[in-house]
């Protein structure tokens, strides 16, 4: 997944003249990187995240996901996207708290219209992945925090995306299990994912291949 | 197909995890389902009382009676006038044979009865075979009168019993409807079929019985002229032996059809004015309007229960707006997570849509099951007369909770779907 920004900018509105998360941001990520987004609180690395993920919408600039211009993609095409090659680990796990873990890895194979057991099989198989054998049945207030995250990663993968995009991935984690969810991403880049993650975490990002620094939405030099 | 189980798999989960919520807005549109079955249920009782009236009355009357309102200046001017005569009933059936019924009456005022040694006074009525064309809601024991004895004079007669008192009639009211008279009480208790009776001193056989239908089964004849009638005898009799005299008759009269109505008017103003001159002696009432103002009064309050049934649909559909409202904004993350992963704005409207509908589905449900109970049963046991509720009334009410249900989640829905992902995810 080859992901190319120029001049990218994001103003929120709100004010006389909005307030700018993002100030021109130009980059490329080639398909199969592994890049770590990094910056003080506020820089707008989770807005850019937004963006590159089709969350949000840029204000200005050029951005083109495998090579199509997104300000030209419907909000339909936008989801499909969203659904079939982009997946998402939130900081804060982000699963639906009244359905089992695997009924949430099935989310995104709902959405695209999977056979029903097919669905089943392969969320079984991806729990197992991830290291969840017998806690299907499991919901999320019955796991650990990082059993949540591990849920969040098998549901990203659902569809077989070639986009990992990590939002603070290991914030709500301890240290051990920071390590092992870090281990599983590094691990995916390896099977050829494109992994971008945003992190406050030096340690973290030094495994990353590159290093994508922000301040007062712009990349430092 | 697909997405819309699985819509309905996830409306069941929340509908179930907040029960309170759900049973609340079950509640409002299940109001609106019973008032709905109840109002649809008391339009079809109206109409097939009506029905049932229209085949036991007829829609085409009218009745020919002396015009009582003639003026003189003078009791030197007074000329009496004309009578309408067995005779003149004769004739006008001859002159014209398509009416349906041409059915005169004469009663005698005040009569005494003996019967062993019981004396009453009672009412005694000349008809022909013809009265029992319309309005009859009896059922017969022994036979009626017929054309011989009309054409004979016998003096044979049918006596009327009562139908037993409504549920719920108190000693005051059966005074006042006279269920406590001498004669409905004679006729109540002994079996007077074939007994010989005396009225004001002439012997009466009596040769048939007419029992009222009981007053569940029975609906009041709409030409508003229920007459109480207690014995019936062949008019010509009463004639002949001067109980009637030179009484004039009225007659009840039925055209047939709505169609030949004015028509039939026209000719019997003709007959009265060739047969008795140009004074209006007579006047011909026309029953048909009276009929038909009636009905439109029916439908009138029809349309204002429908009306209700509608507003208690609308206020159960504004429930569930409000419902689905609270909804999206409780489950703003949750619909940023959807879209995050890949439901289009489709899928989120579509699952707040089933959720809805499902709502209204049940809603209705229950609210048909209620108003069953409430047609049937529960009116029937608080003396409301039950209505019939038919199987398709549950149905439709369950149809329109439901579609209700559909249109009033279309707004939140819609709002849910035009959340931005983004922004719906930092909700908290």
């Amino acid at each position: 997944m080859s992901i190319t920004c120029s001049e990218l900018t994001k103003i929120y509105e709100g004010g006389k003249t909005g307030w700018p998360a993002l100030r021109g941001i130009t980059f490329d990520i080639k398909p199969g990187e592994f890049v770590a987004v990094t910056g003080p609180s506020g820089c707008g690395k989770s807005t850019l995240l937004n963006i590159i993920g089709l969350l949000d919408e840029p204000s200005g600039g050029k951005y083109s996901l495998n090579g199509r211009d997104v300000f030209t993609l419907s909000d339909l095409e936008r989801s499909d996207t969203r659904r079939d090659e982009i997946g998402f680990i939130f900081q804060s796990f982000h699963l639906l708290n009244r359905l089992s873990s695997v009924e949430n890895v099935c989310l995104p194979m709902m959405y695209a219209g999977a056979d029903s057991g097919e669905m089943h099989k392969r969320a079984i198989a991806l729990l197992g992945k991830v290291g969840l054998h017998g806690k299907e049945k499991k919901i999320p207030l019955e796991l650990s925090g990082g059993e949540r995250q591990r849920v969040a990663i098998a549901r990203a993968l659902a569809n077989s995306p070639k986009l990992i995009l990590a939002d603070e991935p290991t914030g709500n984690l301890d240290s051990a299990s920071s390590k092992e969810i870090m281990q599983m991403l590094v691990d995916l880049n390896a099977e050829g994912i494109t992994v971008i993650m945003v992190t406050h975490d030096k340690e973290l990002a030094a495994r990353a291949g590159r290093n994508i620094r922000m301040c007062d939405g712009r990349i430092e030099k | 197909m697909r997405s819309l189980l699985n819509a309905a798999k996830t409306g069941f989960t929340e509908i179930w995890a907040h029960k309170t919520r759900s049973v609340l807005s079950f509640l409002a549109i299940a109001a609106g389902s019973v008032v709905f079955i109840d109002a649809f249920s008391a339009i079809f009782a109206t109409y097939a009382r009506l029905e049932k009236q229209k085949e036991i009355s007829g829609m085409a009357r009218m009745k020919i009676s002396q015009n009582y309102s003639q003026t003189y200046s003078s009791p030197d001017d007074y000329v009496p006038p004309p009578v309408f005569r067995y005779e003149d009933v004769l004739r006008l059936r001859e002159k014209m044979p398509e009416l349906y019924m041409v059915s005169p009456e004469g009663r005698d005022w005040r009569n005494v009865l003996s019967y062993g040694d019981q004396r009453l006074t009672t009412s005694v009525m000349g008809v022909t075979p013809e009265w029992t064309k319309r309005d009859f809601i009896y059922t017969l024991r022994g036979r009626f009168l017929d054309w011989n004895d009309v054409e004979n004079k016998l003096r044979v007669c049918v006596l009327v019993k009562k139908a037993a008192p409504p549920p719920g009639f108190d000693k005051a009211m059966m005074k006042k409807y006279n269920f406590t008279g001498g004669f409905d009480m004679l006729v109540a208790h002994n079996d007077m079929l074939g007994k010989m009776v005396n009225i004001d001193g002439f012997t009466f056989t009596v040769i048939g019985i007419l029992e009222e239908l009981p007053y569940s089964k029975r609906t009041r004849p709409i030409t508003g002229n229920s007459q109480d009638y207690k014995i019936l005898a062949p008019v010509t009799t009463l004639v002949h032996y001067n109980f009637i005299g030179q009484q004039s008759l009225d007659i009840n009269i039925d055209t047939g059809s709505e169609q030949n109505y004015d028509e039939s008017m026209r000719k019997i103003n003709n007959f009265l004015k060739i047969r008795f001159g140009d004074g209006d002696f007579f006047i011909v009432e026309n029953q048909l309007e009276g009929i038909r103002e009636r009905i439109a009064e029916s439908i009138k309050s029809a349309l204002v229960t429908i009306s209700l049934g509608m507003l208690a649909f609308l206020a159960g559909g504004i429930g569930i707006m409000n419902v689905t409202l609270a909804t999206v904004f409780a489950r703003t993350r949750e619909i940023g997570v959807r879209r995050a992963i890949g439901a289009s704005r489709r899928d989120i409207m579509l699952q707040f849509i089933v959720e809805a509908v499902m709502l209204g589905l049940i809603g209705g449900v229950l609210g048909s099951a209620l108003g069953y109970l409430w047609g049937v049963p529960v009116k029937v046991m608080l003396g409301m007369g039950g209505s019939p509720v038919k199987p398709w009334m549950p149905l439709v009410s369950v149809f329109i909770a439901a579609f209700t249900a559909f249109i009033f989640a279309i707004y939140p829905a819609w709002v849910a779907a035009g959340l931005k992902p983004a922004d719906a995810l930092r909700a908290e």
